[in-house]
């Protein structure tokens, strides 16, 4: 009797600690998945989305166009850390940031788009 | 930026391109209106009218045309246009050769002291009316008039 209650004891650890460790891979899979998602900025209806984004150094963010306008990605400092060709709809640019810092950008053909990625 | 710097006036947040454009499609489509009143009232003062309205238009165009082309040059490093942009260029271009071209027509007439205009120019103003628009339709869909904000 002492003897399956404590075999029942060591099943239900088991499969608790199964059940822990699922858990804990969904969590690191979904934080992956979230990492990803926050490197790629939306361009979309006249903005940029996320419009500020924190990313930590040496990420590489990438902008994509989805919409039916041409855009650019251009940064407002003088020299330019980086500035696209104009992208038309479902074109990409991708940029490295290797240096902390905030950089704000905007779209040359359209002023009033603009956003910034934040760099840590 | 300096107020002075040639592209403070060129590039974005400045760009005068899209304001100067204004100038010649309004001045011509009132041009092309009052030279077709012209020819179906039959006075000289309307066809006057038109014809200084469609003179300072093409003379507007040159200044549109220069702001658009070092805009280009400049703000987008005269890369290589594909899609709407291009679209917008070449029609640019057509609408100033057809804005000059109706100029044109007016001032022989005028400098060869002929009574009447030539009937032909009247399907060519048309056709161009209808070029212009198109181009400043792209233009505007490409500048976001109907974007937020």
């Amino acid at each position: 009797m002492r003897r399956s209650v404590f075999t029942a004891g060591l099943r239900a650890a088991f499969l608790l600690g199964l059940g822990a460790l699922g858990a804990g891979q969904t969590g690191f899979v979904a934080s992956a998945q979230q990492k990803l998602e926050t490197t790629e900025v939306k361009i979309d209806n006249f903005t940029f989305g996320p419009a500020a984004l924190t990313v930590p150094v040496g990420t590489t963010v990438t902008w994509i166009n989805k919409d039916d306008i041409p855009h650019t990605v251009v940064s407002t400092d003088d020299p330019k850390t980086f500035k696209s060709r104009v992208l038309d709809t479902d074109e990409k640019f991708s940029f490295t940031f290797s240096k902390p810092g905030t950089f704000p950008y905007f779209c040359s053909i359209h002023p009033k788009m603009t956003g910034k990625v934040i760099v840590q | 930026m300096h107020p002075f710097d040639i592209k403070a006036v060129l590039f974005a947040k400045h760009a005068q391109h899209v304001v100067l454009i204004h100038f010649p499609i309004a001045l011509f489509i009132i041009g092309v209106l009052f030279d077709f009143l012209a020819q179906w009232k039959n006075q000289r003062l309307l066809a006057a009218a038109a014809y200084y309205n469609l003179l300072v238009a093409a003379i507007a165009t040159i200044p549109v045309v220069v702001t658009g082309i070092l805009a280009w040059q400049w703000e987008l490093e005269g890369q290589k246009l594909k899609g709407i942009l291009l679209m917008h260029l070449v029609m640019g271009c057509l609408s100033t050769v057809l804005i000059c071209g109706v100029w044109f027509i007016h001032a022989r007439t005028r400098r060869k002291q002929q009574e009447v205009l030539s009937g032909y120019r009247l399907p060519i103003e048309a056709v161009a009316v209808v070029i212009v628009a198109l181009t400043g339709h792209l233009g505007g869909f490409l500048s976001g008039v109907n974007g937020p904000g």
